[in-house]
């Protein structure tokens, strides 16, 4: 059902349909392809890790599967926020390995097709690394800005992990 | 080439029974040279090489035909007493059995790589009565191969390299010799021997995965034991399931709390049973590990002109896999010391009034937790004054350095890596890497090392381990408000202290218990935790070992006891300093579990 859909929409726009979910952090909307997100869960108690780059909140019990919890505001280098009953964990697998991301709040989860992703714009003035940014959508209501967090934990990023030590 | 067998699973089994039979047949084999009159193990050994034989013909696996035909033929006629045991024809028949083991890892690899058989097999032929006749009957079949030249004396005895690769650090050597296509052949193998060289380092470095355990053959009454138990849990998640409903619709409320206390307590007692079913398939005798001892020894014995007798005791005693798989290395090295370094030749101990014949004496036990391993010899000890000499010769100390030591601390030089007593490295020992090697795994099970010396009579290494690596009784402690949890196996002792005990010398904090001096660590700093508690003036300090070390951990409470399993962190937080892995609470929280070694080494 689901790739007939697909191949209906694709006709119509010309590109593949890809699903995103969409989730915010101070105010900006994100989007992440959905394949990638495992599930979302509330917050929990989160234990620290010593010695981790400051972005690594901690970690915590995933139904007895201990995985790592990043926080993105920290991440992003955005002002830190109060968790709240939206703050969100969305649990992904990133290289092979689950990981929880800390996010203010989850929206929704939409369609769009591959056509409308634009290459990022050129000067990012924000703390987002740039080499982690797959492209932005632009809607006519909101504008998106798509993440690859498996470029954002490319080679230099685990070797980060394991040079703390 | 590749193997074409058209049944994976009649091979996977084959694989399976073959690396069986074979790991029994070198331990027979010594035996049986200590009492070649027994014949029921002559029988045995007859046996094992007819079946490999047998199946190995069934499969078409013409090479190990030939080997283990000739090998049968040899035993036949020493099972018929045509022929008298002594050591050369057991050198030949242990030869052509690692030149099957060889043939079998190259099956087991995936790839038949062919191997110079005659080399072995025109060793055994002179064995056989009819032997002329089979040499010329033998020839055309390896007709092709006549002109390589009359190859090297048989290789480096296939032995050799089998314990040498894991003599000189095991992993990377390892590891460099099964990339042994690189044109250089191994280090451990360094002298400039010729080509073949690379063959046996190969197969020796396979010949160890030989013995892998990546399949488990579990009694069957286990098993039962443990879908029996399962079945149990059913039951009483069942009856949670339904305790739960009835509590919902408000069905006698009143009785909820006592039911619920008797569901746990029976959840527990199915758990913990669960738990030991679990715990005990994991389990291996050491026997797995000690029983490739008796033909090691055997080789160093007559390489090094000594006599020396292996007593092995408490083989049966078990220990899970991952603990078997991690000491087999220190162990052969530990040996290998007790032979080359402990032990004197028969003159010298005839002139030190000893029996010619030494002894060394590998024994295993359980010992509440854990398990304790010792190697003892009665040869010549260990001489302190000659460490401590060789440690500065060698500048791995200083004169200084060596002033503050205590005995112990000079015993401890041992495991520092370089350090020799040997003036020259011979294919034995000498480099320096073997106690640096066993260090580093006992290190990696969470392990404890003592040394006993008695100079002139002896000394013993005693390896204390940890039964199990995925199940570890641990001390819980709290660090400013955050809970760490240490494993016991490494807790020495425990003590309450006051603040003002402690003394600084050469910025290092330090606390002085007993006759010896106490390196200390703040746990608090090392995990960056933020000071909760600043004007209490008393704290708890953990003394833990790991290997040859002890240091203190200073913790502001201690929290108990309990028993914990070990979960991962996963490939990111994999490498962190004085992190050893996590746990989950009874609170289904995550507490970290501390890592001596990472902490003894940050703070060496």
């Amino acid at each position: 059902m689901e790739t007939a859909l697909t191949k209906v929409k694709s006709e119509e726009y010309g590109g593949e349909l890809i699903q995103l979910v969409s989730f915010n952090l101070e105010k900006e909307e994100y989007g992440i392809n959905v394949l990638m997100v495992r599930e979302i869960i509330r917050m929990l108690n989160i234990t620290r890790v010593p010695n981790t780059p400051h972005y690594v909140e901690g970690v915590i019990n995933l139904r007895g599967k201990v995985i790592p919890i990043i926080s993105l505001r920290r991440k992003f280098d955005l002002m830190e926020a109060e968790y709240d009953k939206r703050t969100r964990i969305m649990v992904m697998e990133v290289v092979g390995e689950l990981m929880g991301f800390i996010v203010d709040e989850v929206s929704e989860v939409i369609r769009i097709s591959e056509k409308e992703i634009q290459p990022p714009p050129p000067v990012v003035s924000s703390g987002i690394e740039q080499e982690c940014m797959a492209g932005v959508i632009n809607q006519a209501d909101r504008l998106l800005v798509l993440l690859d967090l498996e470029r954002m934990f490319s080679a230099d990023e685990r070797r980060l992990f394991s040079n703390v030590a | 080439m590749s193997i074409d067998c058209e049944d994976q699973e009649l091979l996977e089994g084959f694989l399976a029974e073959t690396t069986e039979l074979l790991e029994k047949l070198d331990d027979d084999l010594i035996s049986l040279e200590k009492s070649p009159e027994d014949a029921e193990l002559m029988n045995r050994i007859f046996r094992s090489i007819h079946t490999v034989k047998g199946a190995s013909s069934f499969l078409g696996f013409d090479m190990l035909v030939k080997v283990t035909h000739k090998t049968e033929d040899v035993l036949n006629r020493l099972r018929k007493s045509e022929l008298s045991l002594n050591s050369e024809i057991m050198d030949v028949i242990l030869e052509a059995v690692d030149l099957v083991k060889t043939l079998v890892s190259d099956i087991k690899g995936g790839d038949i790589v062919e191997r110079d058989l005659e080399d072995t097999i025109s060793k055994l032929i002179p064995y056989l009565s009819e032997g002329a006749v089979e040499a010329t009957v033998l020839a055309p079949v390896f007709a092709p191969k006549e002109e390589t030249p009359p190859v090297p004396p048989p290789a480096p005895d296939p032995q050799e390299p089998a314990g040498a690769a894991p003599a000189s650090a095991p992993p990377e050597a390892v590891a460099a010799a099964e990339s042994a296509a690189a044109p250089k052949p191994a280090p451990p193998v360094a002298q400039p021997k010729p080509q073949p060289v690379k063959e046996p380092a190969k197969a020796a470095a396979k010949g160890d995965e030989l013995a892998d355990n990546s399949t488990v053959r579990v009694d069957v009454k286990r098993l039962d034991d443990l879908m029996n138990q399962v079945g149990e849990l059913v039951l009483e998640r069942n009856r949670m399931i339904q305790l739960h409903s009835d509590y919902q619709t408000g069905l006698d409320p009143t009785g909820f709390g006592d039911d619920f206390g008797k569901l746990s307590k029976r959840l527990n007692f199915v758990t913990s049973e669960l738990q030991m079913q679990v715990l005990k398939m994991r389990m291996l005798p050491v026997e797995k590990v000690f029983k490739k001892f008796p033909r090691i020894v055997r080789n160093l014995a007559r390489d090094l002109g000594k006599e020396v007798d292996l007593v092995i005791y408490g083989e049966e005693t078990e220990l899970d896999r991952s603990v078997v798989d991690e000491i087999g290395d220190p162990l052969i090295h530990l040996i290998r010391n007790a032979l080359d370094h402990g032990l004197e030749t028969p003159d010298q101990r005839l002139a030190a009034g000893k029996e010619p014949t030494g002894t060394v004496v590998l024994s295993a036990a359980h010992e509440g937790n854990q398990i304790v391993i010792s190697i003892k010899d009665d040869g010549r000890g260990i001489d302190p004054e000659r460490v401590s000499k060789k440690a500065i010769e060698k500048g791995l100390i200083t004169e200084e350095q060596l002033a503050s030591m205590g005995s112990r601390e000079i015993l401890d030089l041992l495991f520092l890596p370089g350090f020799s007593t040997k003036e020259q490295a011979t294919d034995l020992s000498g480099r320096g890497v073997g106690m640096d090697v066993v260090r580093t795994n006992i290190r990696k099970l969470n392990g404890i090392i003592e040394i006993k010396n008695d100079i002139g009579r002896g000394s013993e290494f005693i390896l204390k381990l940890p039964l199990t690596l995925a199940i570890i009784q641990s001390l819980l402690v709290e660090v400013e408000r955050e809970v760490y949890s240490i494993p016991l196996a490494s807790v020495i002792e425990t003590m309450r202290v006051s603040k003002k005990e402690f003394h600084m010398i050469g910025g290092q904090e330090v606390l002085k218990l007993r006759d010896s001096v106490l390196p200390l660590l703040r746990l608090q700093h090392t995990f960056g935790c933020q000071e909760v508690y600043s004007e209490r003036d008393t704290c708890y300090v953990v003394i833990v070992g790991v290997a040859e070390k002890r240091i203190g951990l200073i913790v502001t409470r201690l929290l108990g006891q309990q028993e914990v399993a070990i979960k991962s962190l996963g490939k990111f937080l994999s490498n962190l300093p004085g992190i050893g892995g996590s746990t989950i609470m009874g609170d289904g929280r995550v507490a970290l579990i501390v890592d001596p070694i990472g902490l003894i080494g940050g703070a060496a």
